[in-house]
């Protein structure tokens, strides 16, 4: 196929190859391929008066980059179709038919009206009904001191001293997160477990907050908490177990919410941020935008919200 | 980020395959538990539950939801594959259970709350979703569930707007194309004549 013609110039084509295969059969021979000398000329003896009327005036408009937006989209929210807090978890119960009720989450996205390059929420935030409570702590305390024994009492799967230093060389013992009390710091230093612990992020250091004095606090507190953080202008955090019922749900979304609100109110000095939109989803349905209501727009259903998988 | 009207699109077709369609029956008020056992995998015949599960329950599970329906996936490929309905009297409903049902909810153990009277099983092996469906409409004589006159309009809507979607998306895959081969083609000579030039 004939290469199609160009105007060295402004780089716009003269011709479009459909027209190029009419106008070839017609020519008697291709032209050469111009060199600065003869530019103008074949311009004129190519260009037909039609292209030069509709030529491009400006050519560089057409290179020149578009300018990125600043902010993340926020669509215009009047023709969504929102759903209240009882009827989008119906639709998800439905989806999540015959799952393990502790296996399928419920999760919340927090759409948020923000600057692209602001600050990000980024927060803790113990939930009224935690989502994983099943969650392995070991203590790094003796085992019979008062620190031990509340930390015991508080939940952690595994207390003690030497026992465990033995336990994590040996990898019989499997937790998820890994505490010290500040006396025990100095044995822990000398029995060497950086090279166990350090690459799975378990080694207890003070900078991670994971050396505490009163230990029984923070394990509860480790147990309960859930993170989250802002990405891409949408907040998104677990809020439920598809076992939990309507009301449980409904009390994790407002402090979640509210934890949120508080969170913006806090860095809206150097970034504008609003809440745009929430919308309540699960593991394995669909995504309902809520409309801020809590019954069923359409009536009673009976108790079935009250808990039955 | 996806356009708010083809999210909307989308969950509404979604949302009426959830309301309608193969399964959308309401159970009558005398069924307390419905439970399917079956193997993880297909082999076996196992295929039809599975399919009832992902198609058929998840009707039955919006148009009844105060019944409880769970699964047991531990069944081996040459153990029978049951679907289980525990029937009980009719009782008029208690008062709302407002107590937390806690995060560890037993799904292998019946309901407390009503006296499972008699329990009947289905046979579900070897045989399709279709047909599990039919013996279990004409075990609990369930009511189907016809759509309405707005819904019927909705799904019209949406289908028009796929197939015009399509079409659409054809042609301009085709303008797409053709402006980018000559892009292309552009380079090409621009390329050359730059190596001319030197």
């Amino acid at each position: 196929m004939a290469a199609p013609r160009y105007c060295p110039s402004c780089l716009s084509l003269a011709f479009t190859p459909s027209t190029l295969f009419r106008a070839a059969s017609r020519r008697p021979a291709p032209l050469p391929l111009p060199t600065p000398q003869n530019q103008q000329p074949f311009q004129l003896r190519a260009a037909s008066t039609n292209a030069l009327k509709y030529r491009r005036k400006d050519p560089a408009a057409a290179s020149r980059r578009k300018k990125a937006r600043s902010t993340y989209l926020a669509p215009d929210l009047k023709n969504i179709v929102q759903f209240s807090l009882v009827d989008a978890m119906r639709y998800l119960r439905a989806s999540e038919v015959g799952r393990p009720p502790t296996s399928s989450k419920y999760e919340l996205h927090v759409r948020l009206r923000t600057a692209k390059n602001g600050a990000v929420v980024r927060n803790r935030l113990r939930l009224p009904h935690p989502v994983k409570t099943d969650l392995r702590i070991c203590v790094i305390a003796p085992a019979d001191s008062p620190h031990g024994l509340a930390a015991t009492a508080a939940g952690a799967a595994i207390v003690g001293e030497e026992e465990v230093f033995q336990a994590i060389r040996d990898e019989t013992m499997k937790f998820d997160r890994c505490l010290c009390h500040t006396d025990s710091l100095p044995a822990l230093a000398k029995a060497n477990l950086g090279r166990v612990l350090g690459p799975k992020g378990l080694m207890p250091s003070v900078k991670t907050n994971t050396v505490v004095k009163d230990v029984a606090a923070a394990v509860r507190e480790m147990a309960g908490a859930s993170e989250y953080r802002e990405r891409m202008g949408v907040v998104r955090m677990a809020i439920g177990q598809l076992g939990f019922t309507a009301e449980e749900v409904r009390r994790n979304i407002r402090a979640f919410v509210e934890n949120i609100k508080r969170d913006m109110q806090g860095i809206s000095d150097q970034t504008a941020k609003e809440m745009h939109e929430v919308v309540l989803s699960s593991t394995n349905g669909p995504g309902l935008s809520l409309n801020g209501m809590f019954g069923s727009a359409d009536g009673e259903l009976g108790d079935w919200s009250a808990g039955k998988a | 980020m996806v356009s708010l009207p083809h999210r909307m699109r989308k969950l509404q077709t979604r949302l009426l395959a959830i309301r309608l369609g193969s399964g959308a029956y309401i159970l009558p008020k005398d069924i307390n538990r419905i439970h399917m056992r079956f193997a993880p995998r297909i082999e076996g015949g196992h295929m039809g539950p599975r399919k009832f599960w992902h198609h058929e329950l998840v009707r039955l599970k919006y148009h009844n939801p105060a019944i409880s329906m769970t699964t047991d996936r531990t069944a081996r490929a040459e153990d029978p594959a049951v679907l289980s309905v525990h029937f009980t009297s009719p009782t008029p409903t208690q008062s709302p259970d407002e107590t937390t049902s806690g995060p560890a909810f037993a799904d292998s153990t019946p309901a407390a709350a009503q006296p499972t009277e008699r329990v009947s099983t289905i046979d579900m092996k070897h045989r399709t979703n279709a047909e599990i469906l039919d013996e279990l409409v004409r075990m609990t004589k369930a009511q189907a569930v016809e759509a309405t006159e707005a819904e019927r309009e909705e799904l019209r809507s949406l289908e028009e707007q796929r197939v015009k979607g399509a079409k659409d998306s054809a042609k301009s895959l085709e303008v797409r194309a053709r402006v980018a081969r000559e892009k292309q083609l552009l380079e090409q000579a621009r390329g050359e004549l730059a190596a001319d030039a030197v």
